[in-house]
């Protein structure tokens, strides 16, 4: 019996061992990189992306003509230079020669022009098509392509950037394969999508830059972040992007976390259209009985950044420039006497645990937080595609949420703020001096005009309590030690996977 | 008047009222699902633009409506859904481009064999710890034992994942679900250590209940007349055990492991998400996320298909055991 015992124990260690032994050969597996992602991409369309999984994944197959670089600074990508007229009403780009598609077949200005018709389309239901909504038409002349403009946008430089404004093949859109067939000018080659296990891109030899040092780069879906922090301390995985500060914290010594502050920003959004709301005086007690730096330590763990309306770099909003810099609740009493609540009120707030992986956190810290003041905060939990589609219909009185960022703010607010935006239902506000401002932004091609016009911007949202700005989070990058290279990006783009190499 | 009789009879013979019975839970359960699915905020628009649904024109959204079918009436994109489903294909995923027949095609399998592992894993568990309690009632084995089916109880299956994924991955360095999941005749060695652990994890959430309905029916069953007789005529105690003890019992525990079964379709869920394992548990989930409503109605279909056969092979192992339900 003892014997069994023992020959029982000794076969179990020795088979994890073995297991051990048999699973390691794979991690060695030389320049082949393995990427941990919690969902699946939805979509091969770059043009329609809206899924991070999705930008991720194809932002390494297509190219775009301007790139954002670690500076957050706009620079040439498949369009080598460019200019505007004094009137910022036309915007003269220089294509880049000797540039393939990764069926071989070359890149010219002729699939720009198709490329930029086709976001215009409306029935592409391109996601950037907001953004370049001021083309007025896209004309060929050589190697240049020019852009016409219905009114002065400087801004539209930017808004170039990105997977959404991925430079397609004129030939594919004619054929109608896009979404179906794969065929850019990136630094990978699409190979495969197997729906709910990986996605597999392998080097383009052909690349217009140095081409990557990497083989392959395979998206490997592991939906849970705490899995994919294992799998990196195990080897399986080389790479991840993760956007839980608690798991972020976990990460060890054996690893490089590179951690960089998101353009993408927390608030709770007030629906100023609704009861009680729309009373400007309820929305600055909420503001003022919040203290963002506490939202940070408790539900971020510290890790995240109080921000202002803008969080653009070059126009960002001076966090001490609003009603309420830090809590005050004897301050936000008094809003509420003024409001006509000198007992305080009870306001719904929706938040979507699976958005964000701290929602809930702040959700709870907010909550607690407004008690103080006497405003009760009831929490509305609800799924994603709950939260959106009620978001998107403005059906909730606040809601707790996670926002993209932009490096313009014109791209970033227009579409919110503007009595034209096509967010300014969800939003809840606007008026003529924000649309004035919004205008003065986008024509002018002086940095310092843009400026004021942005912190003007800013000083309207914080007076009026519009929404409450909360933090910007951290985005963490956690690779093996062996990958080397490797520059984040605050979009959150992993094109400079590109450059990286395991050693 | 005979003719009637034989008539009622064969109408109510206990084949054609089990297959009336699982014909309606079936079709209340696709029509229930549907409507559900429908009655929640979002539908395949938002779930797969996300907030960018706003930049849509109502032009845009009328199509979009169109393109996923869902601008038809209820009772046409029910029936529409029902037909596809009963002629194989399940249904079209938008999202993967590819039919529901193919994503379950790859997902099935995976769920089936862990919940097979974890049913065994969990009925032999289940089943030696609950003999080993009942054999000495009261005793310290028995505490022993008792103790062992609470913290089974009590232990969710999520911090169980977790806790074994984060102690191999961190301690041992080795996590194989972190690797591309292999079926067992692609390479059967990775599928089994892939296998493993959540089998485990799903095995103990069964052994827990496993074990307490033994122990019971073991201590029923230990007091009766017959088991008294083997013992008076000298049969050896485990062959007492095994042969007229256990295999008397057997009827809760199979009862208990039928259900059992039922549940872990539902807990293999969590399980799979934290071991990256592509199975059906993620397949709903994922199309739950994205409003893709052929993709959930077909796949609750198939557990609900799976629960139902659990039960008729439950029913038809109680005639194995016992003959006497023959009759």
């Amino acid at each position: 019996m003892r014997l069994r015992k023992k020959i029982a124990v000794v076969g179990v260690t020795a088979a994890l061992v073995a297991g051990v032994a048999l699973v390691a050969p794979a991690q060695a597996a030389s320049k082949d990189l393995v990427v941990g992602i919690t969902l699946d991409i939805d979509k091969l369309d770059p043009q329609g992306a809206t899924s991070f999984a999705t930008v991720r994944a194809l932002g390494l197959v297509y190219g775009s003509l301007v790139e954002v670089g670690p500076k957050l600074d706009v620079r040439p990508g498949l369009a080598s230079s460019w200019r505007f007229n004094d009137a910022g009403t036309r915007l003269t780009l220089h294509i880049r020669k000797n540039v393939k598609f990764q069926d071989g077949t070359p890149f010219t200005p002729a699939d720009v022009k198709a490329s930029i018709e086709r976001i215009l389309d409306p029935a592409t239901k391109a996601a950037a098509r907001a953004n370049i909504a001021t083309i007025k038409s896209v004309t060929v002349a050589g190697w240049d392509v020019i852009l016409d403009l219905t009114i002065p946008n400087v801004a539209i430089l930017a808004a170039l950037d990105g997977v959404n404004m991925a430079m397609l093949s004129a030939k594919d859109i004619k054929a109608g394969t896009i979404g179906k067939t794969v065929n850019g000018t990136g630094p990978f080659k699409f190979i495969s999508w197997e729906p709910g296990q990986s996605v597999k891109l392998a080097k383009n030899a052909t690349y217009w830059q140095k081409a990557p040092q990497l083989d392959t780069v395979t998206f490997r879906i592991i939906p849970s972040e705490s899995s994919i922090l294992s799998a990196l301390n195990a080897g399986s995985v080389q790479f991840s992007v993760i956007t839980d500060p608690l798991i972020a914290k976990q990460v060890g010594s054996n690893l490089t976390k590179y951690s960089t502050p998101s353009l993408a920003y927390m608030a709770l959004q007030l629906n100023a259209k609704k009861a009680p709301l729309d009373n400007v005086n309820v929305r600055l007690a909420i503001q003022c009985a919040i203290s963002r730096q506490e939202v940070v330590k408790t539900a971020q763990s510290g890790e995240g950044t109080v921000i202002g309306p803008i969080t653009s770099p070059a126009y960002r909003s001076d966090i001490n420039d609003r009603p309420c810099p830090t809590a005050d609740i004897a301050k936000a009493k008094k809003y509420l006497d003024a409001a006509g609540y000198p007992n305080g009120l009870t306001i719904k707030s929706m938040v979507a645990p699976s958005q964000f992986a701290t929602a809930s956190a702040v959700a709870q810290s907010l909550k607690a937080q407004l008690a103080k003041a006497g405003i009760t905060l009831d929490l509305e939990l609800v799924d994603d595609s709950t939260f959106v589609s009620r978001w998107l219909a403005a059906d909730f009185a606040t809601a707790i949420a996670n926002n993209g960022g932009r490096i313009d703010p014109d791209t970033m607010y227009t579409r919110y703020f503007t009595s034209t935006g096509n967010l300014n239902k969800v939003a809840g506000y606007s008026s003529p001096t924000l649309d004035a401002l919004f205008a003065k932004g986008k024509s002018s091609g002086n940095v310092t005009t843009r400026k004021l016009a942005y912190k003007l911007i800013s000083e309207e949202l914080e007076s009026n309590a519009v929404w409450v700005w909360l933090f910007s989070p951290y985005e963490y990058r956690v690779a093996s030690k062996n990958l080397v290279g490797f520059v984040p990006l605050a979009t959150g783009s992993l094109l400079e996977l590109r450059k990286a190499d395991l050693k | 008047m005979q003719g009637i009789t034989r008539l009622q009879r064969a109408l109510f013979s206990p084949f054609v009222t089990k297959t009336f019975s699982i014909f309606t839970t079936l079709l209340g359960i696709s029509v229930f699902v549907f409507i559900v699915l429908r009655i929640i905020p979002g539908n395949t628009i938002t779930g797969s633009f996300g907030i960018e649904t706003g930049v849509l024109t109502p032009q845009q959204i009328s199509e979009l409506r169109h393109y996923y079918g869902i601008d038809q009436s209820l009772i046409m994109q029910y029936v529409s859904w029902i037909k596809s489903f009963l002629s194989g294909q399940l249904g079209y995923s938008f999202s993967t481009g590819v039919s529901v027949l193919k994503l379950t095609k790859s997902a099935l399998p995976v769920t089936i064999e862990l919940a097979l592992i974890g049913t065994i894993l969990g009925v032999i568990m289940g089943i030696a710890v609950g003999m080993f309690s009942a054999r000495k009632p009261g005793s310290f084995r028995d505490f022993a034992g008792q103790l062992f089916g609470l913290l089974a109880l009590a232990i969710p299956g999520f911090v169980l994942s977790t806790g074994i994924v984060t102690v191999m991955a961190n301690v041992f360095h080795y996590f194989p679900n972190g690797f591309e999941y292999m079926t067992p005749w692609e390479n059967p060695w990775m599928n089994f250590q892939q296998m493993m652990f959540p089998g485990l994890v799903l095995g103990i959430a069964v052994a827990a209940p496993v074990m307490r309905t033994t122990r019971s029916a073991l201590l029923e069953t230990v007091d009766k007349d017959f088991v008294r007789t083997a013992h008076g005529k000298g049969v050896p105690p485990r062959k007492v055990a095994l042969k007229h003890v256990l295999r008397n019992s057997l009827i809760p525990i199979v009862t208990m492991t039928g259900i059992q079964f039922g549940y872990l379709l539902g807990g293999a869920v969590i399980v799979e998400k934290i071991f990256a394992l592509p199975g059906m548990g993620r397949q709903v989930l994922d199309a739950i996320t994205k409003r893709e409503y052929a993709t959930v109605q077909s796949t609750v279909m198939i557990f609900a298909i799976l629960f139902v056969s659990v039960n008729v092979l439950t029913d038809l192992i109680y005639r194995k055991i016992d003959p006497r339900i023959k009759k």
